[in-house]
């Protein structure tokens, strides 16, 4: 039984600083992007100021707008599809900024450089009040203080029951979701962020915050990812970028001719072997396509793309 | 063959006679059977009557007598479907008369919703008990089957209902004022009755906007056809199916003509008069979802729990509203100092 996502309150901050995936469980499991303040996010719903939206499809038929979403804490892209007809109409209708209501799916993007791009899939957007998007605001921060205090709880009782929380209104789902930040990020200054959430309480109460029409402020919430980020390696060079494409030209001629779609492993370094990438070299383009994820091993010794 | 429920005041049973009298039997006759088989059947006692039992008539005073003081006492959380044997102390929140057709025969029966500190269960009477609203009776020879996976209390002409005092009962208009729950804890609990939820709509499911219903049964008719009563004259309606969200989980509201009426602005007669201008149907819903989308609602009624999760048949759907400045303070106060 998959039950509706729910719509996971959040500020901008908040998803800006989520890093950590986690793949659900079941025949179709969804992909939950993890906050450091135990969100664990499928689809949000976010309040802010909405920007007109620029068209990013690269074709006529392949429609895609982007727009910025900001809040007193941040800001996040806002993207809409023709898969997402209705929010797509509603991003191009805004020729400007206007106070928004945007309910969709998180998207993580990592880079080759692994830096973690969020982003919200909308799925409906609608343009509001000003004391709509306070209250919605007001919704959100609450949601978040809720999240913290509950954090904080588990970190110092560490005993708690998901039952004899369920009893006091806290869902599992957020016990399980506060337990499993804990984990994904154990150096979080929590303090950095409620300062930051001072912002939108100033804009529930009425004052415009500060980032209404200028960019947000520099981010001054640290958050440090487990594992801790690895520096990310130097940019390949020509003759390596060279190598990859002899290795991946190899790996695709062996596996379009072979029954199971796969390409043997040594028969692919011998192939590049004859053209001179041979032995530890061969290996080391190997790995480095492994892990930046183009190709893969599901069987060991049978290569195949990604 | 014939089968149905057999009792004796102490519990009550399937059974199955694979060779009745000819001439039937009555609802309410005595039978002494010896030599009846028992089998169970889903954890359930069977009775069965076979060419080796004797079956004849008997006097109700051979039935064994039951004393009610031994019969134990059930909360409303307690009780699970197939449950009998038991006594219930409960408040009548509320209670009405319905006529439903049983094969041939109509019938009056009524329903209705009783509470006690642990719960409400949904109650449906075939005989008339004379119940009020708000009166607290202790019943005895009900028994708890599942209608729409939800427990639903039938009683019948076998049953007592005796007026109590109640005094640690609840008043009803405190159950029916009961704050919002969360939506995570409504769909753990598999729905309930008179649940109250809060939150904001983020989306509409089809089919919501104009729909068709067939005039018999009201089921909605696609291409003209009802899938019941074939084709029919489809009659004009008004609904929304609402995804209401709180952030710990998500449902649907199937809100009436009414409700949907009063939520979008819009009469049945206005959305006629808009299709007239602009033939599309599909921007009503489109424009009905413009006006419901982020708003925040506040709903009670009855949720049912299936594959796709909880929906609520509402009796109350009211906007809800924030004080701003009041959710302002108390956020800051939660901040705490420093910053």
């Amino acid at each position: 039984m998959s039950l509706r996502e729910p719509a996971w309150r959040v500020t901008a901050r908040e998803l800006e600083s989520s890093l950590e995936e986690e793949k659900g469980e079941g025949e179709r499991p969804a992909t939950y992007l993890l906050s450091p303040f135990a969100a664990r996010m499928n689809r949000v719903l976010m309040a802010g100021n909405l920007s007109p939206a620029e068209s990013i499809g690269r074709e006529e038929s392949q429609a895609f707008w982007r727009a910025r979403l900001s809040d007193p804490t941040g800001a996040v892209t806002v993207t809409a599809g023709s898969f997402q007809p209705r929010a797509m109409a509603q991003l191009r209708s805004a020729s400007v900024p206007r106070p928004a209501i945007v309910v969709g799916k998180v998207h993580l993007f990592r880079g080759r450089d692994g830096v973690g791009y969020v982003s919200v899939r909308a799925e409906a957007v609608r343009s509001v009040g000003e004391a709509e998007e306070r209250a919605a605001l007001a919704d959100i921060v609450r949601q978040t203080l809720d999240r913290l205090d509950l954090l904080e709880r588990v970190e110092k009782e560490g005993e708690l029951s998901p039952e004899s929380l369920r009893n006091e209104g806290i869902p599992p789902a957020w016990f399980r979701a506060a337990k499993e930040s804990r984990v994904r990020y154990p150096n979080v200054d929590r303090g950095a962020f409620r300062r930051e959430l001072r912002h939108a309480v100033r804009r529930v109460a009425g004052e415009s915050g500060p980032s209404r029409s200028t960019m947000p402020p520099a981010p001054n919430v640290t958050v440090t990812r487990a594992p801790p980020p690895r520096a990310p390696p130097p940019a390949p060079s020509a003759a390596e970028r060279a190598e990859e494409s002899l290795f991946l030209d190899q790996l695709d001629d062996i596996a379009d001719v072979s029954a199971d779609g796969y390409a043997d492993l040594k028969e692919v370094l011998s192939r590049v072997s004859s053209h001179g990438l041979v032995g530890e070299r061969a290996e080391t383009v190997l790995n480095r396509l492994e892990e930046e994820g183009v190709i893969e091993e599901p069987i060991v010794g049978k290569l195949r793309r990604a | 063959m014939l089968s149905g429920l057999l009792s004796d005041g102490t519990a009550t049973v399937r059974f199955t006679w694979w060779d009745p009298p000819r001439e039937g039997v009555e609802r309410g006759v005595v039978l002494r059977a010896v030599g009846a088989e028992v089998r169970e059947y889903r954890g359930r006692a069977e009775v069965t009557f076979s060419w080796k039992t004797r079956v004849g008539p008997a006097s109700p005073a051979e039935l064994p007598r039951v004393d009610g003081e031994e019969i134990p006492f059930r909360t409303i959380q307690e009780l699970k479907p197939a449950e009998e044997g038991f006594r219930l102390e409960v408040r009548v929140v509320r209670i009405a008369p319905k006529t439903v057709t049983v094969g041939t025969e109509r019938r009056v029966m009524h329903e209705g919703l009783l509470a006690d500190r642990t719960g409400a269960i949904a109650l449906s009477a075939w005989s008339d008990f004379g119940l009020v609203s708000g009166e607290a009776i202790r019943i005895a020879g009900g028994y708890v089957r599942a209608f729409r996976g939800r427990p639903q209390l039938v009683l019948d002409e076998r049953s007592s209902v005796v007026r109590i005092e109640g005094t640690d009962l609840p008043d009803p208009a405190q159950l029916l004022r009961a704050p919002p729950r969360s939506i995570a804890d409504v769909e753990d609990d598999g729905g309930g009755e008179a649940v109250a939820v809060e939150g904001i709509v983020v989306g509409l499911l089809p089919p919501s906007g104009l729909v068709y219903r067939c005039p018999t049964c009201h089921r909605s008719v696609r291409s003209g056809i009802c899938r019941v009563h074939g084709q029919v004259e489809g009659q004009a309606d008004l609904r929304a199916r609402i995804v209401l969200d709180d952030g710990t989980g998500a449902l649907t509201v199937n809100a009436s003509r009414a409700d949907t009426e009063r939520l979008w602005g819009v009469t049945l007669e206005q959305a006629h008069e808009r299709l007239r201008n602009q033939p599309d149907p599909s921007l009503l819903e489109e424009q009905m979802l413009e006006s419901l989308l982020g708003r925040r609602l506040r709903v009670r009624g009855q949720g049912t729990k299936d594959d796709f999760g909880v929906t609520l048949t509402p009796e109350s759907i009211e906007p809800a509203e924030i004080d701003l400045d009041a959710a302002a303070e108390e956020l800051l106060a939660r901040l705490g100092g420093g910053g």
